[in-house]
């Protein structure tokens, strides 16, 4: 497909999924009452729905599904594997692990512990906590291979950190349950003050990261060429892991956790528009966010008690797989 | 005269015995030896890829002096992998080695002309065959226009037609004033460089021109085989 | 001669008989609350693992007299070596297998949303203890209490209410909640917009319903946590800060205590009837 129609297409699907976010859902409510609604006028009920309600999930879905897009990218060039997703260095683990332990420990702590912040906080605490613990593993200058198998085995650790203190939390169980919602992704609940702790990370990290495209694309085929031709390989890598972890632990911090966004929207903007990361970093910031609203979408409209995380692997699972048995 | 390459006390534990090495401008080097001599290391460690001891000097100047970006533009390595992951199409491969003079294409055509790419240029690199593939990478390592260039066993997967136009690309680099040095596994193109270096286990054991150093008895105690050069028929390298 | 002497026999075991259970465990809450009101103090072997918990368990104190089980499953219960078992029906279906298995009279109490259920459990669990009269003594009176309240809450006008909470749960029909909405005059809204059981927050339609006030439970910064939720936020009862807060263990609880929480909820939403 050519690349010139890709940008202008993705903002049109985009500001589509906005829309209908803010459009549909439990409530009944027309276009115009909508668009009444965000320009500050119409009736009460439709204003607060739209913009105390809708807006902030709207902007969440989107910062989130961004964020896990450009991430997935950034960990596909970096280990040179279009199977490469945001969780692999324990950054997903980590934050669960961190918002687990203040859903877990908070009652007991007492109520004063689990504010509105406490959780997101902990979550990226425990994100970039994840992502330092896999870089002491691996050392210094360390290789690939060595990365991804402290990955692996800091993924581990942290799942049985994070199922313990779902035992210890089994006589509570509203606790039990907010922590299994949590661990399946979600965005109800979302509030301003979750817009505020994530999108304006998110943006930074973003734009921070567009113009790494260029050096990604020669890292991408080879660390030692990279270097060879010019890049500060040393230095790249350092910047794609912060803002990598960044990205993600600002996302799982307030939509829990979701997977397969990071996985699939880079791969399949890949295979359509082809592998120059100066291209695929916006692509897919925009397809990240698009998949993440239409999904969050499909839960609201669908009254099956679906979570987010849930659609997201029910539609990215299959497509994944179908996606691997196409010949090379 | 400064030294194109200049390695003093150069040495990677358990892989590179401490050597000394100075290479000029202009010279055609081939670095020779079995397989697990260190050949590749030796290429790696002075393109400044691994971490060694000893010091390392490109043009005079002090490896770890020199900013990532210029380093780019000064030296070009070509590794013996030509394996790359994503579908960029080979056009696009190669003007990655315009990275170091902020993407300007002059040169990429040459290139891709070169190495007898043109045709492909729009073919994604992932759908090329193993020896079209590494001729990519030397395309890449051509447009740099680096004077140094370090080629690690580059004729090794090509047809005999490829292989002789690298060579031939290779001495053309040379007489041009560029410092060229590539491993090879093929003693009789060995034999047509300039100077010659012998790996043996990690060890530099002869250091010169090939007829002083690729005698029968150093054949037989590096490469473990009865040979010998017979002069009149070692083959000649094409000249334009 | 035999036949008088069997006769005596059969006569002086009478008692023994009746004397009832001697070793009983409970395994639940709700459960060590039935025993605690029905049980003579020598026939308690142990409550249930959070019987000393005054977060869950309205009896705590009380409880705290006796031993509790450290654990939730089989082997924790039999270490008491029980000759009779009380547990709930939301009890691991394993642990209740292995306690049959291992040939313990087992009782298992199914139903408590309302209170005609609470009372058929204390009837149950009398006839069990060999303590029917007390039971019957307790029922008595639980309906007189009920009755009373009833009485004073005649003709008033129903509140509506709604429970909130920090997790995303409101309760509908067939709940605990529902059942304390009917003895304390007011009207679940939650119910009356068709939800069922605990079921997930409707955020948006929340807004639409007439809700007069919010049932929570009494924890320190309740207020505050669910002014962090957008939907309770935005409701007009809970900028009016009209808030009645229930201790938790009671608005959840499964048997008869619960009519304290009653006579809490009417006092707080009838106050003129409580002069």
């Amino acid at each position: 497909m050519r690349p010139r129609l890709a940008l202008p297409l993705l903002l049109l699907l985009l500001a589509l999924a906005f829309l209908a976010s803010l459009a549909f859902g439990e409530l009944r409510l027309s276009f115009s009452q909508v668009l009444n609604a965000l320009g500050g006028g119409g009736d009460e009920l439709a204003r607060t729905v739209v913009r105390d309600f809708r807006l902030p999930r709207a902007l969440i879905g989107l910062a989130a599904g961004a964020a896990l897009g450009a991430s997935g990218v950034v960990m596909q060039a970096f280990f040179r594997n279009p199977l490469a997703s945001p969780g692999l260095l324990g950054v997903s683990s980590g934050g669960a692990l961190g918002a687990v332990a203040v859903l877990a420990l908070g009652p007991m702590a007492g109520f004063a512990a689990a504010t509105l912040w406490a959780l997101p906080v902990a979550s990226i605490l425990g994100a970039f906590a994840a992502t330092g613990a896999v870089l002491m593993l691996a050392q210094r200058g360390a290789g690939t291979e060595r990365l991804l198998l402290s990955g692996v085995a800091l993924n581990a650790l942290l799942g049985a950190g994070t199922s313990f203190l779902l035992t210890t939390t089994v006589g509570h169980f509203e606790v039990n349950a907010q922590i299994l919602f949590w661990l399946m992704g979600g965005l109800e609940s979302r509030a301003w003050e979750h817009v505020a702790m994530a999108v304006p990370g998110i943006l930074v990290a973003c734009l921070l990261l567009l113009p790494l495209g260029r050096a990604m694309n020669l890292l991408s085929l080879g660390e030692q060429s990279a270097r060879s031709l010019g890049v500060d390989v040393r230095r790249l890598r350092r910047q794609l892991i912060v803002l990598s972890t960044l990205l993600t632990a600002l996302a799982t911090a307030v939509a829990g956790i979701i997977g397969f966004v990071g996985l699939v929207v880079p791969h399949v903007l890949r295979l359509a528009f082809g592998p120059d990361h100066r291209r695929l970093l916006p692509y897919s910031m925009l397809g990240g966010a698009t998949f993440l609203l239409a999904c969050d979408l499909v839960t609201r409209v669908f009254p099956l008690g679906l979570r987010l995380g849930v659609v997201t692997a029910l539609i990215g699972g299959p497509f994944f797989l179908w996606l691997l048995r196409r010949p090379r | 005269m400064t030294a194109a390459l200049h390695a003093a006390g150069l040495r990677v534990p358990g892989r590179l015995e401490p050597l000394d090495l100075d290479i000029g401008p202009g010279e055609l080097v081939a670095v020779v030896g079995p397989n697990g001599a260190g050949k590749s290391t030796l290429l790696q460690a002075l393109a400044g890829l691994l971490e060694c001891e000893g010091a390392v000097a490109w043009e005079g100047r002090p490896l770890h002096r020199i900013p990532a970006i210029e380093r780019g533009r000064l030296l070009a390595w070509v590794g013996q992998e030509a394996h790359f992951e994503f579908a960029f199409p080979v056009r696009e491969v190669v003007a990655q080695g315009r990275y170091a003079w902020d993407d300007d294409p002059s040169g990429i055509a040459e290139a891709l002309a070169e190495l007898d790419l043109t045709h492909l240029a729009d073919r994604p690199v992932t759908r090329l065959s193993g020896g079209e593939r590494h001729r990519v990478g030397l395309a890449r390592a051509l447009a740099t226009q680096a004077p140094i260039q370090l080629w690690d066993e580059p004729v090794a997967q090509l047809d005999v037609r490829h292989a002789l136009e690298v060579l031939r690309l290779a001495r053309q680099r040379v007489d041009a004033g560029g410092t060229l040095l590539v491993s090879l596994h093929d003693l009789r193109a060995a034999y047509r460089f300039d100077r010659v270096l012998v790996l043996d286990r990690g060890s530099l054991v002869g250091n010169g021109p090939p007829h002083d150093i690729l005698t029968a008895p150093l054949i037989r105690e590096v490469f473990r085989v009865e040979a010998t050069f017979v002069q009149s028929l070692v083959p000649e390298l094409p000249r334009d | 001669m035999r036949t008088l002497l069997l006769l005596l026999s059969f006569l002086m075991a009478l008692p023994l008989a009746a004397a009832g259970p001697r070793r009983v465990v409970s395994k639940a809450v709700g459960t060590d609350e039935l025993l605690l009101a029905l049980a003579d103090p020598g026939q308690i072997a142990a409550l249930s693992h959070i019987s000393h918990d005054a977060e869950f368990s309205p009896v705590a104190v009380e409880a705290r007299r006796f031993p509790a089980i450290k654990d939730s499953d089989a082997e924790s219960v039999l270490r008491f070596r029980p000759d009779l078992v009380l547990a709930a029906s939301y009890t691991r279906p394993e642990t209740l297998a292995l306690l049959r298995r291992a040939k313990v009279r087992l009782v298992v109490l199914d139903r408590f949303d309302t209170l005609e259920d609470v009372f058929a459990s204390l009837r149950l669990v009398g006839q069990e203890l060999g303590q029917a009269a007390r039971a019957e003594n307790l029922i008595r009176s639980c309906r007189a209490r009920v009755e009373r309240l009833a009485a004073r809450l005649s003709g008033a006008r129903p509140v509506r209410v709604l429970s909130a909470g920090i997790y995303p749960f409101t309760s509908g029909t067939g709940t605990t909640f529902q059942d304390l909405c009917d003895h304390a005059g007011a009207v679940n809204v939650g119910a009356e917009a068709g939800l069922q059981g605990q079921a997930p927050t409707p955020s948006e339609k929340l807004l639409t319903w007439n809700v007069e006030a919010l049932v929570t439970t009494n924890d320190p910064d309740i207020q505050a946590r669910l002014g962090e939720i957008p939907h309770y936020r935005a409701l007009k009862a809970f900028q009016a800060g009209r808030l009645v807060k229930l201790p938790g263990p009671l608005m959840s609880s499964v048997s008869h205590h619960r009519i304290e929480a009653y006579e809490l909820l009417a006092r707080a939403l009838h106050p003129d009837r409580f002069p």
